[in-house]
């Protein structure tokens, strides 16, 4: 029940696993020597984000292995003497950390940016012009009585998803869980929906746009033209018969087709359906926090992802994200903050810093390790449907991001405050 | 950093001691109000000034994960309401963006140039009050708490339905202790579980909502009995009904004869005091709804003003944010939270030559304006439901400023203004002592904060003082002077310190066997380990419970 973390051994209840955006916080880490032997209830992509706990740490001035605090001196001053640097919000560092990480940006007078920009932008600015139509996933799980999986079968890249949200746990108002829910596949051009779905639609995948726009022609009463739109007209009924209707698609990039227009179309096809019946549109997000950053950067600057300090304030900046900024020789430093991990620019291009887990093996100048989010450091995070979980540390790591990414911001300030 | 300071010779309005407009020292140490210092301690001139406690924020929307979803969606206003970091001596100063949804440090900046000092959040969904506590941490200067709501949570709605009202009073304190919340919120109550159903109209407060015995009436009572009965601080906060809905005043005033006799907290009840409906037009029906306040000492309210411009409508009452989504075909954001409550999105604007706008505007007014006792009565905008929470000022002309008043009234559209008590003229003219009830001592006394809304010894010092101005509304806008908790956070107008901030919450005893039986409950239906799901504990202490628990 309890946490022995420390150098022992013991069992870790309740860790929350930021393998995937699904956040399952069931999982129950069996520690041995301080190190991590099983982690329970994870899927095959938890059990390898958990790894074995091991973790580099040390902390990395060129070429020379320095102490966290010499490490932090060179760190403050390449971003002091940078003419405009780039904040990288990466993966697996906790909340407090990216908190931490937008005061460095906002000091500095940089560019911060996270990996939704080169990711789920499309959908982002969406949202903004049009809103959203969404559910929590324990709303989902206890209330959606038509599950439509839009070009996407969780199985992949969510693996619980299924069975922690829809469609097969029983919920409040579906007590017989998967056999309470019509289950739908739409597949868009090779992109397949689950292969047990009680209904399969196939749209082309140059058709897609179309077949959300009859989708919502058909909600509204107004007649289908074309015969080839006849499995739309049986989905439409399916949707506005349904008490509630989820239309679930991965917006992270790889298995759909690229389609920029989709996350809007699909919203207006969710708003027109509360028109008749009560519907949502929720996004599939991987994991890692990358939720987190959009929010934090929210409340601290009003804007999700692509935020320009250069003139004091934040300003919005869609168009120059971190690929471009890099690919255009615009930033002259970076701070990375999270795992080297799918990031969108090429690390060695500019003289750099990296402060996260494993970031001694990256080629940044100055590197300090830290623990992963989750699995050495505590913290919170967020669901891919932005409710916040608790991190719990199951295991002992190297110093804490957030701690060091808050030395970082003092060092910096100090040296600012002193200037001006 | 001032451990003492002695302010000298300004017009005290310190209301909950009895103390109007006399010129009369007031003195700090360690934060606190003392009766005396000793001469040599530092003064600080307030000559032909107005010394008040700061203002405090009964009901506002500043740190919710609902308000972070309305931010991501007003990019357009705020890039032209960018916020440079002010010149803080004691603390980092950050930047930011302001619109209707400031963000955080913004918000905490905004509000303390305006000698606001505390502000409560008004709607936190229990599975968000992570994201609240984290938002809050980032919003400098001001003391807050939230409430956290449960009007239409599944598990408390079937404690009603069982009649088990002793569990569901257990419940609710698990509830307030595992959130870090201050007091319960009822939104719409039964209604946003009833949207989710797709059941958008709630008819009467009797009417059964889904299941046997879950009504209204019996949410209400409930949630006022678990408020009461644990001896909160702060009384059950509740958003009646029908919002918005012409006819509505019918809905309002039953729910609070519903609960006639018990303390409870009506909230913007301007957006609830509407005659007309059934096929007759929309008219004010702000005289009924204060005659009933006036006559009724349990009830507490505060009005929430809707001041002509720009608003953003976010709120948990769902079903409401459709209806204006449908009839304004504005931007929609609708969030299903999982079986505790839902989020709504709008961003509006009140325009004084749209009909509507203009009657909710004048029936705000009516209802300050016919108000006897103003310290059940109190300021409020339901920020940014009915304007932003720096219109304030504006506000507080337009009561203090008939001239101003009636120059305003002139240019909104009366169609619908007819029978109006304030298109038939009120000369009211609210005094500076009432205003420092509406916007300190009020709502201090409705929330059961003891330390806050006077400046008697012992109290938190945290004083605003304001440069008289023909323009009440500059007087307002711009304090010479803001304390908090004894730090001079505005001098001479400018922002100069960000002190440490506190969080206000409860945690009221329950009967433990709650747990088992909501153990079960989410072993069967949560998506969050009931071992994940309280808070930290934050780091101030509980706020007293009253002496009846």
């Amino acid at each position: 029940m309890s946490e022995m973390p420390g150098g022992g051994g013991g069992l870790v209840e309740h860790v929350t696993c930021l393998g995937c955006g699904c956040s399952c916080d069931d999982i129950a880490v069996a520690v041995r020597d301080g190190r991590i032997a099983e982690a329970r209830g994870a899927c095959p992509l938890g059990v390898s984000w958990f790894g074995d706990g091991r973790a580099p740490a040390i902390a990395r001035a060129r070429a020379s292995t320095v102490t966290v605090d010499a490490a932090l001196d060179a760190a403050a001053t390449l971003l002091d003497q940078a003419r405009r640097a780039l904040v990288f919000l990466s993966l697996d560092i906790s909340c407090e950390t990216q908190r931490a990480a937008v005061e460095v940006a906002d000091t500095l007078h940089a560019v911060v940016d996270g990996v939704s920009s080169s990711t789920v932008a499309a959908g982002i600015l969406a949202a903004q012009r049009r809103g959203r139509v969404s559910a929590t996933l324990g709303e989902i799980r206890n209330r959606a009585d038509c599950i439509v999986f839009w070009g996407t079968d969780p199985a992949e890249r969510y693996p619980r998803y299924a069975s922690r949200y829809a469609p097969e746990p029983a919920g409040l108002f579906v007590p017989d869980g998967r056999r309470s829910r019509r289950l739908v596949s739409v597949d868009v051009g090779d992109a397949r929906g689950p292969s047990d779905a009680d209904m399969r639609i196939r749209v082309r995948a140059d058709q897609e746009l179309d077949a959300i726009a009859a989708l919502r022609a058909a909600v509204a009463g107004r007649a289908l033209g074309g015969a080839q739109l006849g499995g739309l007209a049986d989905l439409a009924r399916t949707l506005t018969a349904a008490r509630y209707a989820v239309i679930v698609y991965d917006a992270e990039p790889g298995t759909l087709p690229n389609e920029p227009a989709r996350a809007e179309s699909l919203t207006a096809l969710g708003q027109q359906l509360n028109a008749v019946t009560r519907a949502s549109v929720t996004p599939l997000r991987a994991g890692g926090n990358r939720v987190g950053a959009e929010s934090v950067l929210t409340w601290q600057t009003g804007y999700p992802m692509t935020v320009d300090f250069s003139r004091g304030f934040p300003r919005f900046r869609p168009d120059d994200g971190a690929r471009a900024l890099v690919a255009s020789g615009a930033v002259d430093a970076v701070l990375l903050v999270g795992r080297a991990l799918g990031i969108p620019f090429a690390i060695d291009a500019v003289p750099s810093i990296a402060i996260g887990p494993a970031a001694s093996e990256t080629p940044c100048e100055v590197a300090i390790d830290t623990g992963v989010a989750g699995i050495h450091e505590r913290g919170t995070a967020f669901r891919m449907d932005d409710v916040p979980l608790p991190l719990r540390a199951p295991v002992p790591g190297p110093t804490v991001a957030a701690d060091v990414v808050r030395a970082l911001a003092q060092r910096i300030g100090t040296r600012r405050a002193r200037r001006s | 950093m001032t451990d003492r300071l002695r302010i000298t010779g300004g017009a005290v309005y310190d209301p909950a001691n009895g103390v109007d407009g006399d010129v009369r020292d007031v003195c700090v140490e360690d934060g606190r109000i003392v009766a005396s210092l000793p001469g040599d301690a530092p003064r600080l001139d307030a000559h032909g000034m107005v010394v008040m406690p700061g203002g405090i924020d009964v009901h506002a929307h500043i740190a919710a994960s609902s308000v972070n979803q309305a931010r991501r969606i007003l990019s357009d206003e705020r890039t032209r309401d960018p916020v440079s970091p002010p010149a803080l001596l004691d603390a980092v100063a950050r930047s930011g963006t302001g619109g209707t949804v400031p963000t955080t440090f913004t918000t905490g900046y905004r509000y303390a140039g305006l000698g606001y000092t505390t502000v409560f959040d008004a709607a936190v969904a229990p599975a968000g009050a992570r994201d609240t506590h984290a938002q809050l941490d980032d919003t400098p200067i001001i003391d807050a708490g939230f409430f956290v709501l449960m009007g239409n949570d599944a598990y408390l709605l079937r404690q009603v339905a069982a009649g088990e009202r002793e569990r569901a009073r257990d419940y609710a304190a698990w509830l307030l202790g595992a959130t870090g919340a201050y007091a319960i919120k009822v939104v719409n109550p039964g209604g946003i579980e009833a949207w989710k159903r797709n059941v958008r109209a709630v008819t009467s407060i009797d009417e059964a909502l889904g299941m046997p015995g879950v009504t209204p009436r019996a949410i209400m009572e409930t949630l006022a009995d678990a408020a009461n009965g644990l001896a909160l601080p702060h009384p059950v906060h509740i958003h009646c009904n029908n919002l918005g809905l012409p006819g509505n005043v019918t809905t309002t005033l039953d729910s609070m004869r519903a609960l006639s006799g018990r303390r409870a907290h009506f909230t913007h009840v301007q957006f609830h005091a509407y005659a007309g409906g059934n096929g007759k037009p929309w008219a004010s029906g702000a005289k009924e709804l204060i005659a009933y306040i006036n006559t009724h000492q349990e009830v507490t309210a505060d009005v929430g003003q809707v001041m002509l411009g720009h608003a953003t409508t976010v709120t948990a009452d769902g079903a409401v944010e459709y209806l204006l989504h449908a009839s304004s075909g504005r931007r929609w954001v609708n969030v299903d939270v999982e079986l505790e409550t839902g989020c709504g999105i709008v961003p509006y604007e009140y325009r004084d030559a749209a009909a509507v706008a203009s009657l909710q505007w004048v029936v705000g007014l009516e209802l300050f304006l016919l108000s006897e006792d103003p310290w059940r009565v109190v300021l409020s905008t339901d920020h940014p439901n009915g304007g932003v929470f720096t219109s304030y000022p504006e506000l507080i002309r337009l009561l203090m400023d008939r001239a101003y008043r009636d120059e305003r009234l002139k240019a909104v559209n009366h169609k619908l203004l007819a029978g109006s008590a304030l298109a038939d003229g009120l000369s009211r003219e609210y005094t500076l002592r009432e205003i420092a009830i509406i916007t300190r001592a009020g709502p201090a006394r409705q929330l059961g904060l003891t330390d806050k809304g006077h400046l008697g010894a012992g109290a938190d010092a945290d004083i605003t003082i304001y440069a008289r101005d023909s323009d009440i509304a500059v007087m307002f806008a711009t304090p010479r002077y803001v304390i908090k908790g004894g730090v001079l956070v505005v001098e001479e107008g400018q922002l100069r310190r960000a002190p440490p901030t506190h969080r206000m919450h409860v945690r009221p005893p329950y009967d433990d066997a709650v747990m088992r039986d909501l153990s079960a409950w989410f072993d069967r239906y949560a998506t969050i380990a009931l071992a994940n799901y309280p808070v930290a504990p934050p780091r101030d202490a509980p706020v007293p419970l009253g002496a009846s628990a």
